[in-house]
């Protein structure tokens, strides 16, 4: 931003054109933008908007650029988009007057802030807190899409008298004598308006200017396609994450109501039976109470695995990104120890590139440490060996587990995640039951597969990070 | 009711002695079957009245058997017995005479088995 400046009535540089516009005058062009220089911020700013995700973010960096003392040096920049038959403050930059100006600049003159090293690391918050400092000013700047601007072609300096209501109405509002007019079109129709002035210094506004300006504001409309088109996707991934949760929320719930209400039945309907006809003998009373029992009993263990499904549940919603390479390294470290003293091979194979996956790491870890205990139990007898391998499947991110240990049963083959029989690995099938859930819950899946003679694979998908 | 066989088929052992205490007690002929092959089986052998069919046996689905009663004796009564309501995401639970939720209050399907075999008479 330029420090310092002396105001004058008309412009330096300039003329006034016809239907009251100044018109941008020649020379001497790029003599405060020299090409090397201006390539230098073209490229910096380049840089920027390839790392920025949120059109706030680009927006933010092409202003910054064009009002940094080290960039165009406007006095104060804003940027219009074009939403619902409206041009809409998007987001301003810059002191709102001439104290707040003078403040501004002492100040970034006594830190000694560089404006445009700030690009490295947008910051959402001041973002943020600048649009809200403009927002008064943004809202002004909001007028209706204007009809005739197929005539704007190239971007031109204005001022009071400018024919174009709109054009008024933005010279008015920022009371600018020159005020600089990007406007980007999308065919006939406005796209978004670029606006810069000087209104404190009253620099002169030359054609490099004017043309860089132009060059940035095209940039910067390329970046908020982009991250426009990314925020799209993301709500959309969101909204479709959201869908899949309650999905899966109502099918426990399902599977509450399915699981719960026979035992419910059972023990309730034979308490009510013995109400109504009390048997004689005590020998018929014992069955029927065993029955109630042991119906109870079935009807904890499911509030207890729903509690744990649901938990899990609520934690999908809080997925990071995990690195499956890493923690399969991780958990195969952990139980090396254990593998070498029941003489089980026990090995990793992880890919060179980082397989990034959605996950709840504290869950994604039970889950591959639910895998390998339960390989490690089947391989002790035989002395066999495991193979962690992790890669890529399209969409997913998968750890496979596999073991020379013996095949399942036959009837634990068909639902081997059940939860609802004996395992072959002797224990009762509720950690593969547990493994399904977790990993449902934090949106993934799992598979089993025998189709290898030899081998026994178990295998987590998880969906990959983007 | 006599003479008047009804036939539950339920893959809860609990449950069918639940209902073989409870209706014979009302006085009624009662069968049991805990799979949809042993209730085909008990069908075929005649002299069942009614059907009380659960939805989920297991892997199979009562649905599926309810759709082969109805082909083979359009009159004779079925009565589905569901955990949940998600019968009426299948077109065919529509050819079962009455529904019935379960509950440990059996007076609902008492109930229903009373009309269905009235209605059948």
């Amino acid at each position: 931003m330029p420090r310092e400046g002396a105001l004058q009535r008309r412009p330096r540089g300039m003329r006034r054109g016809r239907v009251g516009t100044w018109a941008v005058e020649p020379g001497p062009p790029l003599r405060r933008h020299r090409p090397s220089r201006l390539l230098d911020l073209l490229v910096a700013v380049g840089e920027s908007l390839e790392r920025a995700v949120d059109p706030e973010v680009a927006a933010w960096t092409v202003l910054v650029a064009l009002t940094a003392g080290e960039g165009l040096g406007f006095n104060r920049a804003f940027l219009l988009l074009a939403q619902d038959k409206e041009l809409r403050g998007f987001l301003g930059i810059g002191p709102r007057n001439r104290e707040e100006a003078f403040r501004l600049w002492a100040d970034i003159s006594h830190h000694q802030v560089r404006p445009m090293d700030g690009l490295h690391e947008p910051d959402p918050a001041a973002i943020a807190g600048e649009r809200q400092r403009h927002a008064a000013t943004l809202a002004a700047l909001t007028v209706s899409s204007p009809h005739d601007c197929h005539a704007w072609r190239r971007a031109f300096v204005a001022h009071a008298n400018h024919p174009q209501p709109s054009v008024r109405r933005w010279t008015e509002v920022l009371d600018s004598r020159a005020l600089l007019v990007v406007p980007l079109l999308s065919g006939d129709e406005p796209w978004g308006v670029v606006l810069a002035d000087n209104f404190v210094t009253a620099a002169p506004i030359y054609l490099g200017t004017v043309e860089a300006a132009e060059t940035l504001a095209h940039v910067l409309r390329a970046a908020i396609e982009r991250t426009g088109l990314l925020r799209r996707l993301r709500d959309e991934e969101q909204r479709g994450l959201a869908t899949e949760h309650a999905e899966m929320l109502l099918a426990t719930a399902r599977s509450l109501t399915d699981a719960l209400v026979n035992p419910l039945s059972i023990a309730g309907g034979t308490a009510r039976e013995l109400a109504a006809a009390p048997p004689s003998e005590p020998a018929e009373l014992l069955p029927r109470l065993r029955v109630i029992a042991e119906s109870i009993s079935r009807i904890e263990e499911h509030v207890s695995r729903l509690a744990q499904g649901l938990a899990s549940r609520a934690n999908g919603g809080q997925r990071q990104e995990v690195e499956l390479g890493e923690l399969a390294e991780r958990v195969v470290e952990r139980f090396r120890p254990l593998a070498l003293e029941r003489h089980v091979r026990l090995v990793c194979y992880r890919p060179a590139r980082r397989v990034r996956v959605a996950a709840t790491p504290e869950a994604a870890e039970r889950c591959v440490e639910t895998l390998v205990a339960n390989a490690l139990a089947a391989c002790q007898e035989q002395r066999g060996e495991i193979q962690v391998a992790v890669s890529e499947e399209g969409d997913w991110g998968r750890l496979q587990v596999a073991d020379t240990g013996p095949s399942l049963e036959t009837e634990l083959r068909r639902a081997p995640f059940a939860g609802s029989m004996s395992m072959r690995r002797g224990s009762s099938g509720l950690g593969l039951a547990s493994l399904r859930a977790l990993a449902e819950a934090m949106g993934g899946k799992v598979g089993y597969d025998e189709s290898d003679a030899g081998w026994v694979r178990f295998a987590l998908l998880l969906r990959r990070w983007s | 009711m006599s003479g008047s066989c009804v036939l539950f088929v339920d893959d809860e052992e609990g449950l069918l002695e639940l209902y073989r205490t409870s209706f014979t007690r009302l006085g009624y002929e009662v069968a049991t079957a805990s799979s949809v092959e042993a209730g085909r089986t008990r069908v075929r052998q005649g002299g069942i009245g009614l059907v009380v069919l659960d939805i989920r046996l297991g892997e199979a689905s009562g649905l599926a058997l309810l759709r082969e009663l109805k082909a083979a004796q359009p009159k004779l009564p079925v009565i589905l017995s569901t955990a949940y309501a998600r019968y009426q995401d299948d077109f065919s639970s529509w050819l079962a005479d009455a529904y019935v939720v379960k509950s440990s209050d059996l007076g609902e399907l008492k109930l229903a088995v009373k009309r269905c075999l009235e209605a059948s008479a």
